[in-house]
């Protein structure tokens, strides 16, 4: 135990904050980029490109009973004896008109057979080509939890240890800066370690009510598997009871193998319009379609309602009956943690709200970044001359440059790859998804041996490289490019490309600013010339 | 345009919170504030964010919120930039954003 309370304090932070600093980084990172999961996952599909933006509001929602209806019959017609059919309709931010059904599952086993897709140009009604493998968005939002190798279950465990331990250190911040609001807009640019921690104090002060309420938040989205207890100690059934007490719409009919034609669609449509006027449709689903057991789930958008529970309707596909619906006013627990659930995945935000998340996330990424690399730098400050690092110390540094300059490098291979692979390669997606991991494990392998100034430029340098290639490749190989984009009014795919750009021209600051550190001074004075360390030694 | 206006808002009260203190007044200015001016400042600053958060939650209600914090967290940006690397255009930022939020505040009345 320290001597007082703000050395306690202060000794937690630094603690706290480095153990899990790196994985934190991660979550953050992937985090940050899944806020925008559907216009990445466009972009990581050109094929989908053609497809304009869906008109607005009012025509669109007027458009969806038509193409709800000829998704029937495209189903009905190529897939009759499937147990599944869906019809996604186009969104703002994800443009095509999907139809879909489950592909037959292997004889006796009852695991699902996955999705046949179709994609359709809503504009002209016609399918287009078949959209390459990719995981696009996904992959990043899931890796932002699911840390993509480890089992799913032990990976939410370590990344909600480390955002408990996170927001132990948020809080812990808080109370040893003192000078929170006197400092708020002080950056103190060349001051050595005085600088980056001006940098930590303001990237963590711009946006710490979006810090604490996403670390806060992302443990209560898991919070149920942290903690089952109440809802195993009510339920009979567990977890999966709890589940079906909120959700009403959760009921499964038993399978029939008798047929029976389906109900018309505009008299379940009616009723839904008649219950949620002018609803935004998101999907429209059939269960056993053709047979007696047949049902019919329909979504809704949340709109921008601080909400996470999709409005649903479940409705029995042969009298067309209303089984359920999504529960119209929710207790207050159920509330909180929906809402709460909507704060975290930011689902309900519009362009603007978007960018407002990508900002404050990019901003925890900094605040992580310059905490892990302050800690080294000051080790290294107050190290004497002759004296050689210790192994923490180089594990530090090894890990600070691996993670902060090698997952921005990894990003940068995966996008490469989803341009570059062939696009009938066999497991396209996986093969994108180890390009990033190649890349980094590289990445890391690099930092083991040498992780001094030089060795942060010359990544610096790479991952300039990368950032201005994806725009380029992309240019090259699709019939796309910045300009286009621009010019089309594709906003999405524009963005893209401009975020590319920014990091690049980020990344050369970077490089020209260590660039000046490793340049040698002049010669003027004797003293320079007998003192100074060999400046490749210095360490970042 | 209310976006517009909330966001300036928002930066109205930074920027004032900022010129409250002594070094950043002293940064754009090249002189001491004095005492009452310093008050001044952070008067016109909490009444501004008062009435951004306001407009916020009463346009969206939750989600305006959102949008506030975000805008809180954007203003913080842009001043921490201007008075750390450009203190010298901080006058003419101010400027802007008191034009802009003139030009959505009377767009807003009149429509």
């Amino acid at each position: 135990m320290k001597e007082n309370f703000f050395r306690s304090m202060t000794w937690m932070h630094t603690w706290v904050g480095l153990l899990v600093c790196w994985l934190v980084y991660l979550v953050f990172f992937a985090g940050t980029v899944s806020f925008f999961r559907d216009e990445v996952t466009l972009w990581s599909k050109p094929e989908l490109h053609s497809i304009s933006k869906p008109p607005a509001e009012p025509i669109r929602i007027a458009q969806q009973r038509e193409q709800i209806t000829n998704g029937i019959a495209y189903l009905a017609n190529t897939a009759p004896d499937s147990s599944r059919w869906r019809i996604s309709l186009p969104t703002t931010r994800e443009p095509q008109l999907v139809y879909a059904y489950e592909k037959p599952r292997a004889e006796g086993s009852k695991r699902f057979g996955g999705w046949q897709t179709y994609i359709i140009n809503p504009e002209t009604g016609e399918a287009t080509a078949q959209p390459r493998d990719s995981k696009g968005g996904n992959f990043f939002y899931r890796l932002h939890f699911d840390l993509h190798y480890l089992d799913a279950r032990t990976a939410r465990y370590i990344v909600c240890f480390a955002s408990l331990f996170m927001l132990v250190a948020l809080i812990s911040g808080v109370v040893i800066h003192k000078r929170i609001f006197k400092d708020m807009f002080s950056f103190r640019k060349n001051k050595g370690s005085r600088s980056w921690l001006d940098a930590h104090n303001v990237s963590s002060v711009l946006a710490l009510p979006f810090h604490i309420m996403i670390t806060y938040t992302g443990l209560i989205t898991l919070i149920f598997m942290l903690f089952p207890y109440p809802a195993l100690t009510a339920y009979e059934d567990g977890l999966k009871g709890l589940f079906n007490d909120v959700t009403p719409t959760n009921i499964r009919t038993k399978s029939s193998t008798q047929s029976a034609p389906l109900v018309s669609t505009d008299y379940i449509l009616d009723q839904v319009y008649t219950n949620w006027q002018s609803a935004d449709l998101t999907s429209f689903s059939i269960r056993d379609p053709n047979k007696a057991s047949a049902t019919v789930t329909v979504r809704a958008s949340t709109a921008d309602l601080v909400k996470d529970q999709t409005p649903t309707m479940l409705f029995n596909a042969v009298s067309g009956e209303l089984m359920a619906q999504s529960a119209q006013e929710l207790t207050t627990s159920e509330v909180i943690y929906d809402s709460m659930t909507a704060l975290h995945t930011g689902r309900l935000a519009n362009p603007l709200l978007r960018w407002l998340y990508f900002l404050c996330g990019v901003a925890g990424c900094i605040m992580i970044a310059t905490g892990c690399i302050m800690w080294a730098k000051r080790i290294r400050e107050r190290m004497k001359k002759d004296q050689t690092a210790s192994f923490g110390l180089k594990l530090v540094e090894s890990l600070n440059l691996a993670t902060l300059m090698g997952l921005p490098l990894a990003t940068c291979a995966f996008f490469i790859a989803n341009r570059l692979l062939p696009v009938s390669t066999v497991q396209r997606a996986d093969k994108e998804i180890l390009a990033f991991f190649i890349t980094w494990l590289a990445v890391a392998l690099f930092t083991l041996f040498k992780r001094a100034k030089m060795q942060w430029y010359l990544l610096a340098w790479l991952n300039a490289v990368a950032c201005i290639s994806v725009p380029l490749i992309n240019a090259l190989t699709t019939k796309g490019n910045l300009v286009s984009y621009m010019l089309n009014a594709q906003w999405a795919l524009f963005s893209f490309d401009l975020v590319c750009l920014v990091c690049a021209l980020l990344f050369i600051l970077q490089a020209k600013k260590l660039r000046t550190q490793l340049s040698p001074p002049a010669p003027n004075t004797r003293s320079n010339r007998v003192t100074k360390p060999p400046l490749m030694e210095q360490k970042g | 345009m209310s976006e517009l206006l909330q966001f300036n808002l928002c930066l109205l009260a930074f920027n004032c919170f900022a010129l409250a203190k002594f070094n950043h007044y002293r940064d754009v200015f090249k002189t001491r504030p004095s005492q009452k001016q310093s008050q001044q400042f952070i008067i016109v600053a909490w009444i501004s964010i008062l009435l951004s958060l306001l407009l916020c939650v009463v346009e969206r209600q939750g989600y305006g919120v959102l949008l506030f914090c975000g805008y809180m967290a954007l203003s913080v940006l842009l001043l921490m930039i201007f008075y750390s690397f450009k203190a010298s255009w901080v006058k003419y930022i101010s400027a802007v954003n008191v034009t802009l939020l003139l030009l959505s505040g009377s767009y807003i009345a009149v429509i």
